[in-house]
């Protein structure tokens, strides 16, 4: 399989605080990789770096090959990386419709467009009960599957989503994982999941990174993962 | 009673266009832009110019006045508000800059077009009067007509245009509009552009009614900040209830008030103050800023 991304050795600073200090990992084509760990442990700056929200000290970050550290977020998008961001961030004076074009920003071919858009609201019918109210007065769970669907709008080749079960209904968290599961395998997109809910990360995730103050100090297969005493006691203990 | 109402709806018309241009800077840059009167007072001087000197037709006038105030502006938010807002996260960098650049167009107005009154040929002649209970001339109605024309077209611009949803993405959620592959400096320049647009535009609009001269500026600008606040800062439906409120409350103002000598903008200030404190998000502002 071909390599879609890859961190060389990042190093990603806020002021003088460090976040990530020498970085190293990679996705697959096809993957769905999880990062896993605490808060604070580097997770979303691991994602802030790939989306050109955070600039990266040193190190390389390269994506189908190409290095894209140093390019804006609009660049990026525009190469086939869609982000659900950490807390949704929906647009909230906008329609469940204007959202999900928001997503088709970098697109042009309309006929294209009106394909995908046909694709997110079968893939939640949700969406398509509520196309015309104002996305601030959706749901924590349909306002994640909005804004999963607004990425999917951009027709991205590597899906990328921050903690999408923060602050959603148990009973929907499974829903949004089959989704995500069915995303990566129907659409040909390749995901790379943040997630605290490890034990979710885990189970849909073909490999996984654990993090450690900015550090990568576990990785390897899910199903290995989720069996390691250390996993067990450090993310997938009752306490976590 | 209608003759107010006609007053209030002319002048309100002119006001929300106003408004409409210094709260689309805001929302989208967060930039208080304190030289929006004086871009008002150019666009009348470059509608003069074009149209009372150069004896070309109306619409020239006013078209040229929406192209140079663009220009102008797109060149005021690259040279000057993008270095300092890169540099600087503090609000009044951005105020300072923005109050100097009042008193440079000024300085620019006063060299290039003189310190005097400036008035144009009136672009329609005649008196609509309805048994004198509503008398307007046609050149008002005109106006008023093309401003209303103009804020219903900004509207429908904002609410289904590529570009619209994106400012108005910009505005809501800053980082999520770049997620969406949306150019922030690209935006601010367009927003700043079409802001300044279109106090150029009613500036243009205006010469014809009032004639325009250096002084118009800042009061321009204070009536345009009262607007926004009414209505609240940084919402398209608050500054056009802002701007036809103000419209209204001043023609009723003139109308009743006038007796008393120039009290209008006396009681209209001490009014708001009292509104503002017991809502200081104004009408449909969001607490949260």
């Amino acid at each position: 399989m071909n390599e879609m991304l890859k961190f060389d050795n990042v190093e990603l600073y806020y002021d003088h605080v460090y976040a990530l200090k020498g970085v190293s990992i990679d996705l697959r084509e096809g993957e769905t990789v999880a990062l896993i760990g605490a808060n604070g442990a580097g997770k979303s700056s691991i994602l802030r770096a790939i989306t050109g929200l955070s600039k990266t000290r040193s190190g390389e970050v390269r994506y189908l090959g190409k290095r894209i550290d140093g390019l804006n977020p609009a660049e990026i998008v525009k190469m086939g990386i869609a982000m659900v961001p950490e807390g949704r961030r929906v647009f909230p004076h906008m329609s469940v419709k204007d959202n999900l074009l928001m997503g088709a920003f970098t697109r042009s071919d309309k006929a294209d467009i009106a394909r995908t858009l046909e694709m997110v609201l079968g893939r939640f019918p949700r969406l398509k009960e509520r196309y015309s109210q104002m996305g601030g007065t959706l749901s924590g769970g349909e306002q994640q599957m909005m804004v999963i669907g607004r990425a999917l709008m951009a027709k991205p080749k590597l899906l990328l989503l921050d903690e999408p079960s923060l602050g959603i209904a148990p009973k929907l968290v499974q829903d949004i994982a089959r989704s995500i599961v069915a995303i990566n395998r129907d659409e040909n997109v390749s995901v790379l999941l943040v997630e605290q809910n490890s034990r979710m990360a885990l189970s849909i995730s073909n490999r996984a990174y654990a993090l450690s103050t900015g550090s990568i100090v576990l990785s390897g297969n899910s199903k290995e993962l989720m069996q390691d005493d250390r996993i067990k006691a450090a993310y997938l203990g009752g306490d976590l | 009673m209608e003759q107010i109402l006609a007053n209030g709806l002319y002048l309100g018309a002119q006001y929300a266009l106003i408004a409409l241009g210094l709260t689309l800077i805001f929302a989208l840059m967060n930039v208080l832009n304190f030289a929006h009167g004086q871009m008002y007072v150019l666009g009348g001087f470059v509608t003069y110019t074009v149209y009372a000197q150069l004896g070309l037709p109306f619409v020239a006038g006013l078209f040229a006045s929406a192209v140079t105030l663009a220009i102008i502006g797109a060149l005021i938010e690259y040279f000057l508000f993008r270095p300092v807002i890169r540099r600087s996260s503090r609000e009044e960098s951005t105020m300072l800059l923005a109050a100097g650049i009042a008193f440079f167009l000024d300085a620019v107005i006063l060299l290039v077009f003189g310190e005097k009154q400036r008035g144009v040929p009136k672009i329609i002649n005649g008196v609509l009067n309805w048994d004198f209970r509503l008398i307007m001339p046609y050149d008002r109605i005109l106006i008023g007509f093309l401003a209303i024309l103009s804020i219903v077209s900004f509207i429908l611009f904002m609410q289904y245009s590529k570009t619209g949803r994106a400012m108005r993405a910009l505005a809501q959620d800053r980082v999520a509009a770049q997620l969406q592959g949306v150019n922030v400096d690209r935006y601010s320049m367009i927003g700043f552009a079409l802001g300044a647009m279109l106090a150029g535009l009613v500036g243009g609009l205006l010469v014809t009614i009032t004639g325009v001269n250096l002084g118009m500026g800042g009061p321009t600008s204070i009536k345009a900040f009262m607007m926004v606040m009414i209505g609240g800062a940084g919402v398209i439906s608050g500054a056009i209830a802002g701007g036809f409120i103000l419209g209204m409350l001043e023609s009723i103002g003139l109308s009743v008030l006038s007796q008393y000598g120039d009290i209008t903008y006396l009681l209209i200030f001490a009014s708001l103050m009292v509104f503002l404190s017991i809502r200081p998000q104004g009408l449909m502002g969001k607490p949260w800023g």
